[in-house]
């Protein structure tokens, strides 16, 4: 079944800004949830896309990558401190 | 003397005593020409030591605008005794295939890295990447322009990403090698750039292509893919050649065990007994191979190479699942194609290559290894999937599970019964 890009980019931020409020960072398997009928490469496809817009973060530890909503959870600054020059 | 301040660090300065060259001697170099973050690093190093734990956070940032990957982002969690390593972020830069460099790029490359992070390098990381050691937050961007627009060269993967691919050094200086490697790790790199700088998997992917089964790369033990040159014919076989060895003209191993005396080359012992499938014998003073037998194991061209070398209907033979030890133990890669043509554009290797993603990208776990995928949903599985037949060499034991489990369309009629014929010939 075809669907839309932005309906599911739509339905991917809704879904991750709802489960930001209780785990700040997810993995792209989580996401899958937001919509059962995609397929994990249009999920994939979608929610890089919400990276480049800025509605959503990457959060690497090197190994993995987790995806996460700005604002929700420690930000870069407030968990590392600022730089200073 | 630049303006930097040494640390303490009696427990660094013993690594230098040892035999060999000490990176503590490199990195306080460095620092000693003023590159402080290089002498707040051996400081920090030192607290570890005398701790007994890490100082460094990872996780963060992840890298550049519109890439997942490249950037590994490190912190330091006691930035006020060691401010220059505050933020000391690893970057990873696509090495060109086989670590081919001019060293006009090299210089510029140090340049490039002494101005705007620590000068220190690591050539290169196990993944094959050239790692460029320590910057902060700010220089990511203008390090990501320099390297693209004045070196024409990408960042690499890091992250859930494909991994940089790697290869030997093939064509290029290897006479055994039986596939164009740097090609192969060209095609891979261009073609999978979106999975190689986002985030498309449960977990890292790896592709390592060898030439040969010497396997130069270890693609067998490091890779989730393995593309390993073979070939299909027989080996060629240089008789006059064999006599000179057996006759002491010309050295084994290519003169490589000169270091003492070894006696004479005795081919009985040194190859044919060798052999693993005991597939050579000498008949008179020819040297025969049953090649239908050989497992290309390589001892006895690596022995005598200017005798014996690689058939020359060529290809690769495809493994999958190799991974290190943090679940389950290190695995080595597992038989998938026994052999595949590898010509550009390279299809069939990459139909294969969008099947198993598509099942790992479905069914594989968080932070779950593609190899750790096939050991949990079984080697039937992922054959079933990459539409491959089962053929002998993919039995590794015999079955210890006693169970079969068939597919619907594997039994006549399917699953579907009709309840009520059924029931008019059982009562319920």
């Amino acid at each position: 079944m075809a669907i839309d890009k932005e309906e599911l980019k739509q339905k991917i931020l809704e879904f991750a800004t709802k489960k930001a409020k209780h785990k700040s960072k997810m993995y792209i398997k989580d996401l899958y949830k937001a919509a059962p009928d995609a397929s994990p490469r249009q999920i994939k496809n979608a929610a890089n896309e919400l990276v480049r817009e800025g509605k959503l973060e990457f959060f690497s530890s090197g190994s993995t990558t987790m995806y996460g909503v700005p604002g929700f959870g420690k930000s870069e600054k407030d968990q590392f401190g600022e730089l200073e020059e | 003397m630049a303006d930097v301040k040494k640390h303490d660090t009696p427990m660094c300065d013993e690594l230098k005593s040892g035999p060999w060259p000490s990176f503590v001697d490199d990195i306080e170099q460095k620092g000693l020409k003023g590159k402080q973050d290089c002498l707040d690093l051996l400081g920090q190093l030192e607290l570890s030591y005398v701790h007994k734990e890490t100082h460094w956070k990872h996780g963060g940032i992840v890298g550049v605008f519109g890439y997942g990957g490249g950037v590994i982002g490190r912190y330091s969690d006691v930035p006020d005794k060691f401010p220059s390593i505050a933020h000391f972020h690893t970057m990873r830069v696509n090495q060109p295939a086989s670590k081919f460099y001019s060293s006009a790029y090299l210089r510029k490359v140090c340049d490039m890295w002494d101005h705007r992070g620590s000068g220190m390098t690591n050539f290169h990381g196990s993944t094959g990447d050239m790692i460029l050691l320590g910057t902060t937050t700010d220089q990511l961007e203008p390090v990501f322009y320099d390297l693209t627009h004045q070196m024409s060269v990408d960042l690499g993967g890091s992250g859930s990403n494909l991994r940089t691919p790697a290869c030997c050094i093939g064509k290029a200086r290897c006479e055994w090698s039986c596939l164009d490697t740097q090609q192969i790790c060209y095609d891979l790199t261009q073609t999978y750039q979106d999975e190689l700088h986002r985030p498309a998997f449960p977990y890292k992917f790896k592709f390592k292509v060898s030439g040969c089964p010497n396997d130069c790369v270890a693609a067998i033990a490091r890779s989730c893919c393995s593309i390993i040159g073979t070939w299909k014919d027989d080996i060629r076989i240089d008789q006059e050649a064999v006599k000179a060895y057996i006759g002491g003209e010309l050295k084994p191993n290519a003169g490589a065990f000169s270091g003492r005396d070894w006696g004479p080359f005795d081919i009985q012992k040194e190859v044919i007994d060798l052999c693993p499938s005991e597939c050579m014998w000498m008949d008179g003073d020819e040297l025969k191979i049953d090649n239908k037998e050989c497992t290309r194991c390589m001892h006895c061209i690596n022995v005598m190479p200017e005798a014996l070398r690689p058939g020359t209907d060529t290809g690769a033979t495809i493994l999958c699942g190799a991974k290190a030890p943090i679940l389950d133990g290190a695995q080595m890669s597992t038989l998938a194609i026994p052999f595949i043509r590898m010509e550009a554009p390279y299809d069939e290797f990459k139909d294969f290559v969008d099947k198993i993603w598509d099942w790992w990208m479905e069914l594989g776990k968080n932070r779950e290894r593609f190899g750790e995928l096939i050991q949990r949903k079984s080697l039937q599985e992922f054959l079933r999937i990459a539409e491959l037949k089962p053929i002998p060499q993919h039995v590794k034991e015999p079955r210890s599970n006693p169970y079969v489990f068939w597919q619907e369309s594997e039994v006549e009629g399917g699953w579907e019964r009709d309840i009520k014929a059924f029931r008019a010939r059982h009562a319920a």
